[in-house]
């Protein structure tokens, strides 16, 4: 129901067709809650310009708490004052208070006699008394009985003995009536988590070109890197929010896989965000607020540059920062590095772990790191004895995603086959070696699957595949055949 | 009749500079002129010619080197082409001998990048490390692979790791002839490889053949390949180490030829088969030897199976 409706008389609740009698020429347009809930959040993403902390509240509600924010804007009410201005700015027709506590703040946005109320402490009684049940946050049920017994105000119930209040309506009435009076404490619950450092810039003049924005972010990373310098920490996770004039805000993320402090460093992530969003990014009118907020953090080692020919820690970090770059521009997804494996099943050796994964899991077993591969010329030799047994049959070089289906003219009841077609190829066996038998992982599978046989087989243009026959020729049910991998 | 010595001199600061970037010899780009100071020009080129930057790894396999001067270039883009994608793997196992034979230099176990598209990793089958373990020796922690969607991105990674010295090598693997990959991205990827040091390969699926600024261009394709050796001499239709056809067709030399070379994974090294004397170099598989057997898969198969070829049967099911 918009602001011409409600001057028609209209009100919630009416029916359409009796609206319709009143008013024929009326527009009736469906509810959307989940539009509306995509307009709320944006909402409370453009609130993040006075507070980090905003909770949603309802379906129609946003929760500011704006603890030590105020003075950033000068004062409380020119803060109350600018957000009601720029709301209305926005087309939101919004009703706001200021208090000092959460359940206050509730009541008097809500049930207020103005559209922006500033409660000062102390007040809240007063603010209060004069306000219906509903103010208190409290369940229908338990408004319908007070109402029931005469107590329509929360003036009444200020005065009234608290024992026998709780024992008939229950602590939840008395614990709203002490949250609202901040006699106890109540925290409201953010949306977004709050980052531990962040730095931000307000902007008198809108900045919308990337140049403006890139030497915006250098500015804000070096500030970021004092305050990470004095924790002795790095940044893992970073957010770079860009406030456009017109209230949507934009967020670009990256992650790092070692503590990152370098301004330089983190611009240069943020580059490749920035290559990959160029079409995406709309600066409108400009961007009117930077803020970069370092979302997770890790401990710095500093380290001593040694003065002989040790340059294999900068070295790392330079090859973790690429990787990092690579992450950003391409997603996480496509830097991967093999999964340990722990099967003897191909497929499942064949696995490839995201790089970031793969970090995480090398710290924490200790694995030696890819990064710092480059001297341990020792440990590979020993690995290459140890691992790779040559009395292990042949395994192929490239294993396809899924074993793809064969149709094979084969050896009954064991043998290679003879020929077989795939992708519509026809391939000539000349010899083969086999069978390998491997047995499915019976512990992991869901349902039962079959044995398979392998075969190495070479065509007669001298093509090596990987085939397997999965299950046998037992005269009941025809075995299929499958191509699994390559070799060179 | 002399031109000035001052335009002459111009000609060869340029004929370097274009033997730098194009990463062949000043000589060679011996060209057009007259006869009359084409001997003065030889004369001064050879003064001017720089000692030769080119260091290269050698292959194990006579013929080839020889006809690579030495081997392949180290810090260089090569391209090694395959006529069908299906010879995937054939082509990405030369590559990553390369590779092998490049780290043994550099002598140090550095990881390789390999980049590819992701809907060719898909079609041709992801690297599977257990199998680059047996053959190259490779620590499967060495691997890092990079599949971005766009060849624009593939381009932009392999340069990038360019900056880096740390990769023993960067296999970039595409299919096709792409418009992306023209003479200048090849002529830039060349650059990138000289500058760090590295060799870079360019895996060209099923692609034409197209101006290359690499100065080394292999194709390559499966051989037969032969029977395995044991104490008893070659077990019948049993399959041996892998084997290439290989032919140059690109190189500084101007050479050309095809040869089949067999990757020895014991010693991490290629052999070059040599033509059997009265018979061209085969590279499809012998009839003739096919006694029907089938070699066992364990290692050291001195045992065969016994024939069951009394009954056949046809796998019947119609695909899809």
């Amino acid at each position: 129901m918009n602001e011409a409706a409600e001057a028609l008389g209209l009100r919630k609740g009416l029916g359409i067709a009796d609206a319709r009698a009143m008013h024929p020429d009326l527009e009736i347009l469906e509810a959307d809650p989940v539009a509306d809930g995509r307009m709320l959040c944006r909402l409370a993403d453009w609130c993040d310009h006075f507070t980090p902390l905003v909770a949603l509240d309802g379906a129609d509600g946003l929760m500011l708490d704006i603890s030590g924010c105020a003075h950033l804007f000068g004062g409380e009410d020119s803060l109350l004052r600018e957000v009601m201005r720029r709301l209305g700015m926005q087309g939101f027709d919004a009703r706001a208070s200021l208090a000092s506590t959460p359940g206050m703040a509730w009541a008097a946005a809500r049930f207020g006699d103005r559209p922006s109320v500033n409660v000062v402490p102390g007040e809240e009684e007063d603010a209060l008394s004069p306000m219906p049940l509903a103010a208190l946050r409290i369940e229908p049920e338990i408004q319908r009985k007070l109402e029931s017994v005469g107590l329509r105000r929360i003036g009444a119930l200020l005065g009234a003995p608290r024992g026998p209040l709780a024992r008939r309506f229950g602590g939840l009435l008395i614990t709203r009536l002490d949250q609202a009076l901040g006699i106890l404490e109540e925290v409201i619950s953010p949306r977004l988590p709050v980052p531990p450092l962040s730095v931000e810039r307000r902007l008198g003049e809108p900045i919308s070109l990337l140049q403006d924005i890139e030497q915006m972010l250098l500015l804000l990373a070096r500030t970021l890197k004092q305050d990470l310098e004095r924790r002795g920490e790095g940044v893992r996770q970073l957010t770079l929010s860009l406030f456009r004039v017109d209230g949507a805000v934009t967020r670009i993320t990256v992650s790092t896989s070692q503590a990152l402090r370098e301004p330089q460093a983190i611009a240069s992530l943020f580059r490749e965000k920035f290559t990959v969003l160029e079409n995406s990014l709309d600066p409108g009118h400009g961007f009117e607020l930077v803020r970069l907020a370092a979302i997770s953090t890790a401990p710095f080692l500093d380290r001593q540059e040694g003065l002989t020919d040790d340059r294999s820690s900068a070295e790392e970090e330079q090859f973790s920062l690429m990787v990092d770059r690579l992450r950003a521009r391409l997603g996480d997804h496509a830097v991967l590095a093999p999964a340990p494996a722990q099967s003897h099943v191909p497929e499942r050796q064949a696995e490839f772990i995201t790089f970031s994964d793969w970090m995480a899991q090398a710290s924490s077993s200790g694995v030696q790191k890819l990064a710092a591969d480059s001297r341990g010329t020792a440990s590979a030799s020993a690995l290459k004895q140890d691992a790779v047994p040559f009395a292990t049959p042949a395994r192929p070089l490239r294993l396809l995603v899924k074993p793809e289906l064969i149709e094979a003219a084969a050896e009954v009841p064991e043998g290679p086959p003879f020929s077989f077609r795939w992708r519509k190829a026809i391939y000539r066996v000349a010899r083969a070696e086999g069978p390998e038998r491997i047995a499915p992982e019976w512990w992991l599978e869901t349902k039962a699957s079959l044995a398979r046989d392998y075969f190495r087989v070479e065509d007669t243009e001298g093509r090596r595949f990987w085939v397997f026959r999965e299950g046998i020729y037992d005269g009941k049910s025809m075995p299929r055949w499958f191509l699994h991998g390559l070799f060179p | 009749m002399a031109r000035p010595a001052m335009a002459r001199e111009q000609i060869f600061a340029l004929r370097q500079k274009i033997a730098r970037i194009e990463g062949t010899q000043p000589e060679r780009l011996e060209g057009g002129g007259t006869n009359a100071d084409k001997a003065g020009a030889e004369m001064l080129v050879r003064r001017y010619a720089p000692a030769s930057p080119w260091q290269t790894f050698s292959l194990g396999a006579t013929g080839l080197d020889t006809a690579l001067d030495g081997g392949i270039p180290r810090a260089a883009l090569t391209e090694i082409t395959s006529s069908q994608s299906r010879d995937a793997a054939v082509v990405a196992g030369f590559a990553l001998a390369l590779a092998t034979l490049a780290g043994k230099v550099a002598g140090k176990e550095s990881p390789v990048l390999w980049i590819g598209l992701a809907n060719f990793f898909f079609e041709a089958g992801l690297p599977y490390v257990p199998g680059f373990a047996r053959l190259f020796g490779f620590a499967p922690d060495r691997l890092l692979l990079v599949q971005p969607r766009r060849i624009e991105d593939a381009l932009w990674v392999a340069e990038e790791a360019a900056i880096q010295n740390r990769f023993a090598a960067v296999l970039l693997e595409l299919q096709g002839n792409p418009a992306k990959l023209n003479l200048t991205a090849t002529r830039r990827l060349h650059h990138r490889a000289r500058a760090a040091g590295y060799p870079l390969f360019l895996i060209r699926h099923g692609g034409e053949e197209e101006p290359t600024a690499a100065p080394t261009r292999l194709s390559v394709s499966a051989a037969a390949s032969t029977f395995r050796e044991t104490l008893a001499g070659p077990v019948p239709r049993s399959i041996g180490p892998p084997a290439f056809a290989v032919t140059l067709s690109r190189s500084r030399t101007g050479k050309e030829g095809t040869f089949v070379l067999e990757w020895n994974s014991h010693d991490l090294t290629f052999q070059e088969r040599q033509p059997l004397p009265g018979k061209p170099l085969h590279i499809g598989a012998e009839h003739a030897t096919d006694t029907g057997d089938l070699a066992a898969a364990s290692g050291n198969g001195s045992h065969s199976a016994p024939a069951a070829r009394n009954i056949l049967a046809a796998n019947g099911r119609k695909a899809g």
